[in-house]
C-alpha cells in the first residue's frame, strides 16, 4: 500500500470508520424499505439455512419418532382425556356463538373488517439472541409488504420489518423493540403492550384505577391500525398497583408460543365492507 | 487475492452454520456467536486490511440477517478488531489463558454495550436478558475459544497455502 508505515493502522482504521458511517447514513435514509444489500443477504442465506434445517429436522424427527418414546403411553392417555372434556367445552361454545350471531342479526350489526391472509411457513428463527424474529419463506412476490400483522392459531405473532423477493423477516410481538396498542379484555383498560425478551411481555400505561386481575385476556385494540381489533396477545399473569406511579405494572404471557411456530398467516389486505 | 474472493463466502456460511447448527446445540438459550471469536483471531493473527475487511463483512452479514439495530454488528466487530490489533502488539498471543479472558471480556462488553443502547436510545432495561444471554454466553465462548483460535489458524493456514500455489 502507498501509506507510510508510521500512519498505515491509522488511516486504515479511519477508512473503515468512514464507511461505517457511509454505510449507517444510507440505511437511516432509507424509507422504511428493506435495502438491497440487506435484500439480497436474506435470499442467500434462507436456502442455505433450508438445507442444515430440514437435515436437522430429519435427525430431530427421526429420534422423536422412533427412539425416543418413553412416556408416550402416559401422554396418549393425557391427550384423549384433554380431547373428552375439549368435545363438550366446544358444545357449550358453539351454541354460544350461534345465540350471538343471532343477537348480531337482530342488532344489525356487519363485522367492520374483512381481512385477506396468506400463509407461510417459518423457515428460521432467532432464538437465542436478544432480537425475536422469525423468517418467512414469502416475500414481495406474493405480495408481502413492510408493516403487515401476522398471526398464528393462538393470537399475534408481530409484524413484518425487512421484505425480500421470496423472504420476510418478522419482529415477534416479544421483542423489546416491539410495541401495540393493547386492550385489557374485560374491563376494556387500554395500554401499549410492550415485549419484554424471554420475560414475555409488559402493559404499559395501563391506569392505577383500572381492576385488571390475573388471568384477563388482552387483546389488540386496533388502534395503531397494524393490528385488526380483537386479536388475542396473552393473559395477564401478574399486577403490580405501586402506590407512587400513576400506572399499573402489568405482566403479560403470550397467547402464541413463538419458539414452537411452524406456520403463519400475514393479514395483507384490510378494507371495510360497504354497507 | 483469493482471500478476498473466499471470505465473503466463507462468512456467509460461518453465520448459517451458527444461527442453525450451533442454536441447536445450544437449545435456543445461548447464542454461539463463533463469528465474533473469529474478529478477536483476526485481530491478533490477520494483518489490519484483511482482518478489518473479514470484520465488516461478517458484521454486515449479521445485522442483515439478524439484527434489529442498524451497524450494530459492524461497528461493534470493528471495535473489538481495532482493540485486538492494539493488543495483539504489546502481548503475548499464544497463552490459554489470556484467549479466555479476552474472549470474555469481548463478549460481555457487547452485551454491555447492547444494554446501554437500549437503556439510553430505547429506555428499556434489559438486564435480565443480559445476564440470563451474554454472561453464559461469555463462559461457553470463552471455553471453547482456544479451540476455535487453533481451528481457524488451520484454516488460514491452508488459505495461505492456496494463495501461494
Amino acid at each position: 500500500m502507498p501509506f507510510p508505515n508510521k500512519y498505515r493502522s491509522i488511516i486504515i482504521a479511519s477508512i473503515l470508520v468512514v464507511i461505517i458511517f457511509i454505510a449507517l447514513s444510507s440505511i437511516l435514509k432509507s424509507s422504511g424499505e428493506t435495502s438491497f444489500f440487506r435484500q439480497v443477504v436474506l435470499e442467500i442465506v434462507v436456502p442455505l439455512e433450508n438445507v442444515v434445517n430440514s437435515a436437522l429436522n430429519g435427525i430431530y424427527k427421526g429420534w422423536n419418532r422412533y427412539i425416543f418414546l418413553v412416556g408416550l403411553e402416559e401422554e396418549n392417555k393425557k391427550l384423549k382425556k384433554k380431547v373428552s372434556s375439549l368435545t363438550s367445552e366446544v358444545r357449550t361454545y358453539s351454541g354460544t356463538h350461534l345465540e350471538c350471531m343471532r343477537l348480531r342479526k337482530l342488532l344489525n350489526l356487519q363485522e367492520s373488517f374483512q381481512s385477506q391472509t396468506i400463509a407461510a411457513r417459518v423457515i428460521g428463527s432467532d432464538r437465542s439472541s436478544i432480537f425475536k424474529t422469525i423468517l418467512l419463506d414469502k416475500g414481495k412476490f406474493e405480495g408481502l409488504k413492510v408493516g403487515l400483522p401476522v398471526i398464528a392459531i393462538g393470537g399475534v405473532v408481530g409484524r413484518i420489518i425487512d421484505v425480500s423477493w421470496n423472504v420476510s423477516k418478522v419482529l415477534l410481538f416479544i421483542d423489546y423493540n416491539s410495541n401495540i396498542d393493547a386492550l385489557v379484555q374485560n374491563v376494556r383498560a387500554q395500554g401499549i403492550l410492550q415485549g419484554s425478551g424471554n420475560k414475555g411481555c409488559i402493559l404499559k400505561y395501563v391506569q392505577r384505577l383500572e381492576n385488571v386481575n390475573i388471568g384477563d385476556a388482552v387483546v389488540s385494540s386496533g388502534l395503531a391500525g397494524v393490528f385488526p381489533k380483537g386479536l388475542l396477545l396473552g393473559t395477564v399473569i401478574s399486577v403490580d398497583k405501586a402506590e407512587t406511579s400513576l400506572f399499573q405494572k402489568i405482566s403479560v404471557a403470550p397467547s402464541v408460543d413463538v419458539s414452537k411456530l411452524e406456520e403463519v398467516l400475514v393479514i395483507v389486505k384490510k378494507e371495510v365492507k360497504d354497507k | 487475492m483469493i482471500y478476498y474472493l473466499l471470505m465473503p463466502v466463507f462468512a456467509l456460511l460461518l453465520l448459517v452454520f451458527q444461527t442453525t447448527v450451533l442454536d441447536l446445540f445450544a437449545f435456543g438459550k445461548i447464542k454461539l456467536e463463533i463469528s465474533l471469536l473469529l474478529v478477536i483471531y483476526a485481530g491478533f493473527h490477520l494483518d489490519i486490511i484483511k482482518g478489518g475487511v473479514l470484520s465488516v463483512v461478517l458484521g454486515a452479514f449479521l445485522d442483515c440477517m439478524t439484527c434489529l439495530i442498524p451497524g450494530f454488528h459492524v461497528i461493534f466487530y470493528i471495535l473489538i478488531f481495532i482493540i485486538s490489533k492494539n493488543i495483539s502488539y504489546r502481548v503475548y498471543l499464544e497463552g490459554v489463558s489470556f484467549i479466555v479472558v479476552f474472549t470474555f471480556l469481548c463478549v460481555f462488553l457487547e452485551g454491555v454495550v447492547m444494554f446501554l443502547i437500549y437503556l439510553f436510545f430505547f429506555d428499556v432495561n434489559i438486564s435480565y436478558d443480559i445476564v440470563n444471554t451474554y454472561l453464559p454466553q461469555a463462559l461457553v465462548l470463552c471455553a471453547i475459544g482456544p479451540a476455535c483460535f487453533a481451528l481457524f489458524y488451520r484454516l488460514e493456514v491452508l488459505m495461505q497455502h492456496g494463495e501461494e500455489k
